[in-house]
C-alpha cells in the first residue's frame, strides 16, 4: 500500500506544476483555442493516471526482477554468455520506453515518415542494447569510467563531421530521450546487481554512470543510420 | 473528435512494444532459480506497465503534444518571439525542479559528498542549469544558431571537466543528465520547440526543432561537476 501511495504522490508532483504552468501559459500568452484546451486536460488526466499505473508496474513487477537478474548474471556461464544477456535486455526495454516511442513519433510526423518510427526505435534500441552490455561489462573488468566517457564524446563529435545536418539533432536527442521512465530504473538495477555481487566493486561508486555511459549508445546508433541513409 | 479516438490504434503499438521484454522475463526461470510467487508479480507488473503505458501515450497523443506545438507555433509567429525563450526556460525550470528523482540524486550527492553538498543545493542548481539550457535551446531556434555551435563547445568543457572531477562525482553527474530527461522534457518541451521552429522563418523543424533534450541532458552534467569542484575546494 505504502508503495501506491509513493507512487501517486511521485506522479503528481512531477506532472502537476508543469501541467499548471502549460495551461497558464494557453490562457495567458498564447491564447490557445478552447477545444485545445479541453484536449489538453483530458490528456493530462489520461497521463497522471498512466504514469501512476505504469510505474507502479515497473516497480512491483520489473525492478524485482531486474536486481534478480543483475545478480544472477556473473556467476552464470562465460562472459559472451552476460554481455548477450545484458545486450538483449538493453534493446527490449529500450523498445518499451515510453520517451523513446514519444520521440519517434515526433521525429514521424515532423519529418513526414522520411524517418519511419519503427526504425528509429530500433535503431536507438540496438544502440542502447550494446552500451548497456558494454557499461555492465565494464563494471565485471573495472575499467576505470572516465576513459570511456571521454573516448565516448570524442567518437560521438568526431562521428557528427560525416553525419547529415538534419540528423544531429535528432541523434543527441535519441540519446538524451533513452533515459527514459522504464530503461533508467531497469538498467541501474540490473547493474547494481551485478555491482553487488562482484567482490571489490562497490554499488555506489561501479552502478553508477551505467546510465550516463548507456546513454551514448543510441546517439551513436543514430548517426551512423544516418551516414548510412546520405 | 473524441478524447477516446486512437487509442486502439495506441494499445496495440504498445502491445508491440512490449512483446520482447515479456519474451525474455519469461524464459528468465529457465536460466535463473526465482523466489516462490516471483513470476506472478512479474506478471501482475506487466499487465499494470500495459495499461499504464497505453494511456500514458494516448494522454501524449491527444493533450500534451498537440497543445505544446501549437503554444510553439503561436509563439514563433508572434513579431516578439524572443518570448519563447524566457517562457522554454521558466517551463524547463518547473520540469526540473519538480522531478521527483532529482531529490533521489540529491540525497545521494549529499553522502557522496559526506554532506559538504546539501540536497537543496543540488536540486536548485540542477533546475537551474535545466531552465538556462531550454532558454539557450529556445534562443537557437529563434536566432538560428547551428545545434553543433552550441553542443560541441558544449561536450568539450565536459571532457575537460571530467579530468578534474572525482570518479564518483563524474557518474553522479552522468546519472542526473538522465535523471532530468523524464517524459515531461520530451511530451512538453521538445514539442513546444518543434512548434516555435515550425513558425519562426526560415527554420527547419527537423534541423532546428530537435535537440532541445540533448541540451536538457547536457546542463545537469556539467552542474553536478561545478559543484563536485566547488566542494573539493572546501576540502
Amino acid at each position: 500500500m505504502k508503495e501506491v501511495k509513493d507512487t501517486m504522490k511521485e506522479v503528481l508532483t512531477a506532472v502537476a506544476p508543469v501541467t499548471a504552468l502549460a495551461l497558464l501559459i494557453q490562457l495567458t500568452i498564447a491564447k490557445t483555442p478552447p477545444a485545445v484546451i479541453g484536449q489538453f486536460v483530458a490528456g493530462a488526466i489520461f497521463v497522471l493516471v498512466g504514469l501512476f499505473l505504469f510505474l507502479l508496474g515497473v516497480n512491483i513487477g520489473l525492478l524485482p526482477i531486474g536486481r534478480t537478474i543483475g545478480a544472477e548474471l556473473p556467476s552464470k556461464g562465460s562472459i559472451y554468455f552476460f554481455f548477450i544477456v545484458s545486450l538483449l535486455l538493453g534493446v527490449a526495454v529500450t523498445i518499451a520506453d515510453p520517451d523513446v516511442m514519444v520521440l519517434a513519433n515526433q521525429v514521424a510526423a515532423v519529418s513526414e515518415a522520411a524517418i519511419g518510427r519503427s526504425l528509429l526505435i530500433l535503431t536507438v534500441a540496438v544502440g542502447m542494447g550494446f552500451f548497456v552490455a558494454v557499461a555492465m561489462l565494464r563494471i565485471v573488468l573495472g575499467v576505470p569510467i572516465q576513459y570511456l566517457f571521454a573516448g565516448g564524446y570524442a567518437l560521438l563529435m568526431l562521428l557528427s563531421l560525416f553525419a547529415p545536418a538534419d540528423f544531429i539533432p535528432i541523434s543527441f536527442d535519441s540519446g538524451a530521450v533513452a533515459t527514459g521512465p522504464l530503461i533508467v530504473p531497469f538498467v541501474m538495477s540490473l547493474g547494481l546487481g551485478t555491482a553487488s555481487v562482484l567482490q571489490g566493486r562497490s554499488p555506489l561508486q561501479d552502478g553508477f554512470g551505467l546510465m550516463g555511459l548507456a546513454a551514448l549508445g543510441p546517439v551513436l546508433a543514430v548517426m551512423l543510420l544516418g551516414v548510412i541513409y546520405s | 473528435m473524441s478524447i477516446f479516438a486512437g487509442i486502439g490504434q495506441t494499445s496495440l503499438e504498445v502491445l508491440q512494444a512490449l512483446l520482447p521484454l515479456v519474451i525474455i522475463l519469461l524464459l528468465t526461470p529457465r536460466f535463473v532459480e526465482l523466489p516462490e510467487g516471483f513470476m506472478q508479480k512479474t506478471i501482475k507488473g506487466l499487465l499494470l506497465t500495459f495499461v499504464g503505458l497505453t494511456l500514458l501515450l494516448h494522454g501524449i497523443n491527444v493533450g500534451f503534444n498537440p497543445a505544446s506545438q501549437l503554444i510553439g507555433e503561436i509563439l514563433g509567429g508572434r513579431d516578439n518571439r524572443w518570448i519563447a525563450i524566457p517562457i522554454g526556460a521558466l517551463v524547463g525550470f518547473v520540469v526540473a525542479i519538480a522531478e521527483p528523482g532529482l531529490r533521489v540524486q540529491g540525497a545521494q550527492v549529499e553522502e557522496a559528498s559526506s554532506g559538504a553538498i546539501k540536497q537543496n543545493v543540488l536540486v536548485y542548481t540542477v533546475s537551474i542549469a535545466v531552465g538556462l539550457a531550454v532558454g539557450i535551446g529556445m534562443a537557437r531556434i529563434v536566432f538560428g544558431i547551428p545545434f553543433t555551435y552550441i553542443a560541441f563547445p558544449g561536450y568539450i568543457l565536459l571532457i575537460i571537466l571530467l579530468r578534474f572531477t572525482e570518479p564518483t562525482f563524474s557518474a553522479i553527474a552522468f546519472d542526473s543528465g538522465a535523471v532530468v530527461t523524464g517524459p515531461m522534457v520530451v511530451t512538453i518541451i521538445l514539442s513546444l520547440a518543434v512548434g516555435v521552429a515550425t513558425t519562426t522563418p526560415g527554420r527547419n523543424p527537423i534541423v532546428d526543432g530537435f535537440g532541445m533534450t540533448a541540451f536538457v541532458a547536457l546542463a545537469p552534467i556539467m552542474a553536478v561537476m561545478l559543484l563536485g569542484q566547488i566542494y573539493k575546494n572546501k576540502d
